[in-house]
């Protein structure tokens, strides 16, 4: 496809889009961001904005990954340390790590890159309708399976129809796009009449029930790996894909092994290593298997163990994220049911020292209202400072002059950070007369009572845009809402940035909906953090990501 | 000794009956199951699924039948020789256990070829002469060293000798296949956390053999001194060390738990940790019948290594 022929369908946002960009109202990369969204490849993107094509767009391709090196070099083993997993069902897959073990064999209708952009990947581009509740995607053409088939709508429909089927039990059915497909019948969420149309056999078009922003997105969520039409559990044993690798051999808790696929022509062009082999190490384990040299590259290390890091010969990955920890309160148990508390304590923490503490090489501050800068639509707010006495005034106003004792369950879920920012907290708190008790305990406790603690650390991963977890986490009466917060006001306001495709104007309208949180205090939220991993320096084009998929298509070893 | 033998092993089958069921009731609470469900599915997950769900989740996965039910079910399986399977490594455990079993018993086998000789020799020579300097650096070393736990000592040979010097791999997960180096680490560690312990028992009965009216008959009468040890003094002294000795075995088993989770060695011990706390039940089971087993395994052949060593101890 030639990125004429994309810009002949173009969708008509994308044109006002340009001359507001070309007036000076919308910034270049945003642009980008913007006609990414609509369906438009980032390579034409890119040259609409007048802008060179950077790694992650190749025009003559509208491939989702980096440009193809001409020095890179054919061959060679990629190991990596990482916890290793079963391979059952793509569709209900709970953990990032099974999905990257599949991620080499599986592929995804879009793809978000480590820039947070999302490109088409096995879909050519997508269309959405003004309204946001038609969306119709055109698949990729010359997409082969693993056995010699061809990649259609039928393989697009057969997984929706799975996901959608109420007793498989994927998590999909939590996402937006997914969600506005579904009816209640009988007691169950089943698909609606037509929600999947199927036009011929490369186009296929959704009709859901709402608006929504974050189809594409959710696409490359990573349940959402598309199976052959034939797919049986489990996936390991029969692990038919579209991916340039196929599964050798799968030891959970030992190893994973992956090899080039023969006699298969992958779409996606060159791909350089011959195989990806996965070593179970525990996340603790994973820099010292690395530091022996007996890796190529990990999964992760936390922010605690960047000293070591950094003494090793290695080149540090790291990717900014959305990815945070909400100390939250929920406001409807004592004391927190009164704002005055809430806000007392949302004032008496410095959210710029917090994270300067616990992440010293960077990372975002929060403000509190969970939307990350990383986010298209993040509006800027002024910046909160810290208000030692006016957080005391709250306090004596709410009846607490002489001190309150609090106690934060802390679940560690992600790492020993959390503990780390509650302890900041504690700190800080006493300062205005506040005890704080960091309760520890394990991240599976945790699990149980996250929901249900009245104020707890609750880690949150990324996601592509911020509606998309305000929408999970804070409407009134969601099932993830963790804090009870239920405000009709705040939730029209969010409705309403969620039906606006315009960035610039859903930006504008993101200013009321984080105003909303900031003030109404639900949650102390100090830090977006980056993640981390390292590479061997004679890896070539490892990328990072802000959810840790694993994507390597174009990564080559010297 | 057939009667000592089968009593034994009577019991044995007794305390396996007793523990199973325990652990049965323990994972059997609905805290399990959660537990289970969570590493299945994810936290987030779990917390939003309706009861209506999650117990489709748990009839799924048979855990909604009462425990009795589960526990009958599984002893008939384990009676026609199925170990079950396993949630978290997705496969049957009887392979996983026989995996996991030969990798401790290599570890076992170069810590005891380690240990034996450097304990005995050791404390051969301290209890020939209690108090001499000779005994007293012997005991001190043997105090010192273990009396350090051995996760600092894995940390600090970790760090002198893989991280700082390179000499030694820091992991031993063997990823490309057995490699003796990777076995270095652990096995180091392990002998210097327990020989000392050998050594002191051995002192203590050298040292009350060196006392015995007969050795000193012996040196009276004129025998040489080196006779005197390796004749009569030798055959007595081992008799507490060799019975201590065999009861390493269990310690072998699954008392290095800290040890192969350390250096992330794939034996025994990492299997049962990571199943209890996965938690992984039937794996849970068959760890604790092969340690009961092993245990008692381990006093019956002490027990006749014993009577064989010590005539003066015949079977009743």
């Amino acid at each position: 496809m030639s990125t004429r022929d994309t810009s002949s369908k173009l969708h008509p946002k994308v044109e006002d889009a340009r001359r507001e960009m070309e007036r000076g109202r919308l910034n270049r990369r945003e642009f980008v961001r913007f006609a990414a969204l609509l369906g438009v490849g980032a390579g034409a993107a890119y040259a609409m904005a007048g802008l060179p094509s950077p790694a992650f767009a190749d025009d003559h391709g509208n491939m989702p990954f980096p440009a193809d090196d001409p020095n890179a070099k054919s061959g060679g083993i990629l190991k990596i340390a990482m916890q290793v997993q079963k391979m059952e069902d793509p569709a209900t897959y709970s953990w990032v790590e099974m999905s990257n073990q599949t991620r080499h064999i599986l592929e995804h209708l879009a793809m978000t890159g480590p820039d947070n952009v999302t490109r088409p990947m096995l879909a050519e581009r997508w269309e959405a309708s003004d309204d946001l509740t038609t969306w119709t995607f055109y698949l990729r053409k010359g997409v082969k399976w693993h056995n010699g088939d061809d990649f259609t709508t039928e393989d697009v429909k057969f997984n929706f129809d799975r996901w959608m089927n109420p007793d498989l039990g994927s998590s999909n059915v939590g996402l937006s796009s997914i969600a506005a497909m579904l009816e209640e019948r009988d007691g169950k969420k089943v698909m609606r009449e037509g929600a999947i149309e199927v036009i011929d056999d490369h186009t296929i078009r959704f009709n859901l029930a709402k608006p929504v922003l974050s189809f594409p997105e959710d696409m490359y969520n990573y349940p959402t790996a598309l199976l052959h039409r034939s797919f049986e559990p489990p996936f390991s044993a029969n692990p038919i894909g579209t991916g340039p690798f196929t599964l050798v051999e799968n030891v959970v808790g030992d190893k994973c092994i992956l090899k080039r696929a023969e006699n298969h022509e992958y779409w996606g062009g060159k791909v350089y290593l011959d195989e990806i082999h996965y070593y179970n190490f525990d996340e603790d384990n994973q820099l010292t298997a690395f530091a022996t040299g007996e890796v190529d590259s990990i999964y992760e290390f936390g922010v605690e163990q960047m000293e070591l890091a950094k003494a090793l010969d290695g080149e540090i990955v790291s990717a900014r994220t959305s990815q945070t920890l909400c100390c939250r309160f929920q406001v409807d148990k004592k004391p927190f049911d009164d704002k005055r508390v809430r806000q007392a304590i949302v004032k008496a923490i410095d959210n710029n020292r917090v994270m300067e503490l616990v992440y010293p090489e960077g990372g975002d501050v929060g403000e509190n209202h969970h939307v990350a800068p990383i986010h298209p639509e993040y509006f800027e707010l002024p910046k909160l400072t810290r208000d030692v006495e006016g957080a005391k005034a709250l306090l004596a106003e709410a009846g607490y002059a002489d001190g309150l004792e609090l106690t934060i369950d802390v679940g560690n879920t992600d790492g020993p950070w959390h503990q780390t920012v509650a302890e900041a907290m504690r700190d800080q708190l006493k300062d205005v007369g506040i005890t704080l008790n960091v309760n520890v305990m394990p991240p599976s406790k945790y699990w149980e009572i996250w929901d249900k603690t009245p104020f707890g650390a609750t880690a949150w991963t990324h996601r592509p845009l911020g509606t998309m977890v305000l929408s999970l986490g804070y409407r009134s009466g969601v099932p993830w809402n963790e804090t009870n917060y239920a405000n009709p006001e705040w939730d029209a306001a969010l409705d309403e940035a969620e039906s606006t495709l315009d960035v610039e104007k859903r930006r504008a309208l993101m200013e009321k909906v984080e105003k909303i949180l900031q003030d109404d205090a639900v949650m102390v939220q100090p830090i977006f953090r980056p993640v981390y991993t390292i590479v061997k320096s004679s890896v070539n084009g490892y990328p990072g990501h802000p959810t840790q998929y694993h994507q390597f298509n174009k990564v080559w070893k010297a | 000794m057939v009667k000592l033998i089968l009593r034994r092993l009577v019991q044995m089958v007794l305390i396996m009956a007793v523990a199973s069921l325990l652990l049965f009731a323990i994972f059997d609470t609905p805290e399990f199951k959660k537990r289970l469900a969570v590493q299945e599915l994810g936290g987030f997950a779990v917390s939003a699924l309706t009861d209506e769900s999650y117990n489709a989740w748990l009839a799924e996965k048979g855990l909604d039948a009462p425990f009795y039910i589960r526990y009958v079910n599984w002893l008939g399986d384990i009676l026609q020789g199925d170990l079950g399977f396993s949630y978290e490594k997705n496969r049957e455990v009887a392979p996983l256990l026989m995996d996991r079993l030969a990798n401790t018993g290599i570890l076992a086998f170069f810590v005891f070829a380690l240990m034996i000789p450097i304990s005995l020799v050791l404390g051969i020579l301290a209890g020939m002469k209690e108090g001499s300097v000779q005994d007293r650096s012997i005991s001190f070393i043997s105090v010192f060293t273990t009396s350090i736990p051995e996760i600092a000592t894995a940390i600090l040979l970790t760090v002198v000798l893989a991280l700082g010097l390179g000499w030694l791999p820091a992991k031993s997960a063997m990823i490309s296949g057995f490699d003796f180096k990777q076995l270095v680490l652990p096995v180091l560690t392990l002998v210097i956390y327990d020989f000392g312990y050998v050594a002191r028992m051995t002192r203590a009965s050298m040292a009350e053999v060196m006392t015995s009216q007969y050795i000193r008959t012996a040196i009276l009468k004129g025998i040489p001194y080196r006779r005197v040890i390796m004749k009569h003094a030798l055959r007595n002294a081992l008799i507490a060390p060799f019975t201590l000795i065999v009861l390493q075995l269990n310690w072998l088993l699954s008392g290095v738990v800290v040890v192969e989770v350390f250096f992330e060695y794939d034996g025994f011990g990492k299997l049962l940790l990571e199943a209890a706390l996965f938690p992984d039940v039937e794996v849970v089971q068959a760890c604790t019948l092969v340690a009961v087993a092993v245990a008692v395994m381990s006093q019956i052949i002490s027990d006749i290594g014993y009577t064989f060593l010590n005539p003066r101890i015949r079977f009743a």
